[in-house]
């Protein structure tokens, strides 16, 4: 919780999702934000600031009624300080200045609430809480004029719901981060080509494969058979837990791609699970190479090129 | 710009250049066609290491010309495909099927030779 120091708040939060003037001329078009929802909502400021104290009392109380919420706010320091950062959020919503400088603070808000793992789910219920309790006040202040008090409310919940599109957003933008994040260090996975004799390569593949490491694997592939003049190439998929439809299909490619290029691939270390994952599929590996093992495989390779390895009849005493 | 062939001993070595266009390629089958018969060559090796992008008709003719030598009584081989072309290839369903590909001009004839060598004995 000792994040939420103004001095961290009011600095930007790493990378944050960046919204630009286009962008958010089009979110205001989309909710029919115009110039009379500004007038209205700098006209309700007043009653904002006379209410405010109020407003973000019951608002609290709301969240500490709530287990999952409760547990955000335990040291009292801390609660007195979101408070006031809560009032501050409250009275920007009818100040006016809607603009990259006022989207650029909602970013860090969601930002932060993101980091600190409030869930959407209680987010999106504050916001509701929000709009029900300012709607019973408006009606209070402007008891003579309900229209009047509707048509702000209605032009709050306009910039209400331009908040929360933002906040939304910083979430799915982290959660996508995370995934670009998990996706750089998959591809980061070495994948070695070991020339094991002249001619002769073996690729280890470990781990998952999706279509994207597929694809650098066979760049990969491709590029060593020509550097190293390879004939035969074993690739050896024993650590490979599952492939699916795609994976298989560009494996298929893959082994196309090399015998056009005069090099012949062997499967090695097929599993059993994928054995019957690329027969459930339909794949067809009937023109490629495959073999249970490593062993096979190198002894495959060593036939197709013309080796022969023989055991001598008295192996050399170990030196060590 | 028309594919040259070089005539080295019984073999006939087609060099593809990168700008060959479809006219070029039918030219190049009807020249190989004509001088595998008029040199009695056994085999022909069509280079294409300086092709950088291989089209649907490009591959159906270099079929035709492996079809066209076999029928002639000679063998051609396929040789420098490179890796980025290979895989486009393979994505276009262009596998090149039943005609032999090479690494390169050296492996080329090293295969032809291994070819012709289990032609001749068995």
């Amino acid at each position: 919780m000792d994040q939420q120091s103004p001095a961290m708040s009011d600095s930007p939060y790493g990378d944050v999702l960046e919204i630009g003037e286009e962008e958010l001329a089009q979110r205001k078009a989309f909710l029919q934000f115009g110039d009379a929802d500004v007038a209205a909502l700098t006209g309700i400021n007043d009653v904002a600031r006379r209410y405010a104290g109020t407003v973000i009392e019951d608002f609290y109380a709301h969240l500490l009624a709530f287990e999952d919420t409760r547990a955000f706010f335990a040291d009292p320091q801390v609660l007195q300080h979101v408070k006031n950062m809560q009032k501050e959020y409250f009275l920007r919503l009818t100040q006016g200045n809607y603009d990259l400088a006022y989207t650029q603070n909602r970013l860090k808000v969601g930002t932060i609430h993101e980091r600190l793992g409030l869930p959407i789910k209680s987010y999106l219920g504050m916001y509701n809480f929000y709009l029900r309790n300012v709607a019973a006040k408006l009606i209070e202040a402007y008891d003579k004029q309900p229209a009047q008090a509707w048509s702000s409310f209605l032009s709050l919940m306009k910039l209400t719901f331009l908040d929360m599109g933002l906040a939304i957003d910083t979430y799915v933008y982290a959660r996508e981060r995370t995934v670009r994040e998990q996706q750089e260090a998959i591809q980061d996975l070495p994948t070695p080509v070991l020339p094991f004799r002249e001619g002769l390569l073996i690729v280890p593949i470990i781990g998952m494969i999706d279509a994207q490491r597929a694809r650098q694997l066979t760049q990969q592939l491709l590029s060593s058979i020509r550097a190293n003049r390879a004939k035969v190439v074993i690739i050896d998929i024993t650590g490979v837990q599952t492939v699916d439809t795609r994976v298989a299909n560009h494996m298929v490619q893959t082994v196309e791609a090399a015998r056009l290029m005069g090099a012949t691939v062997i499967i090695a270390g097929v599993s059993p699970e994928i054995a019957q994952t690329m027969v459930t599929l339909g794949i067809d590996l009937g023109r490629i190479a495959t073999v249970g093992d490593l062993q096979n495989g190198v002894e495959m390779a060593e036939q197709l090129s013309g080796y022969k390895v023989t055991r001598t009849e008295n192996p050399p005493p170990h030196s060590s | 710009m028309r594919a040259p062939i070089l005539k080295q001993g019984k073999i006939l070595i087609a060099t593809v250049q990168g700008s060959l266009t479809d006219a070029d390629l039918v030219q190049l089958r009807e020249e190989l066609a004509n001088d595998v018969r008029r040199y009695r060559s056994s085999g022909v090796i069509i280079d294409v290491t300086l092709l950088d992008v291989m089209d649907s008709f490009a591959a159906r003719t270099l079929r035709g010309i492996n079809a066209m030598v076999r029928l002639l009584g000679a063998t051609s081989i396929i040789v420098g495909i490179q890796p980025d072309v290979a895989f486009a290839m393979v994505q276009l369903g262009l596998t090149l099927e039943g005609s032999p590909t090479a690494l390169d001009l050296q492996d080329g004839l090293l295969l032809l030779q291994r070819i012709q060598g289990t032609a001749a004995h068995g």
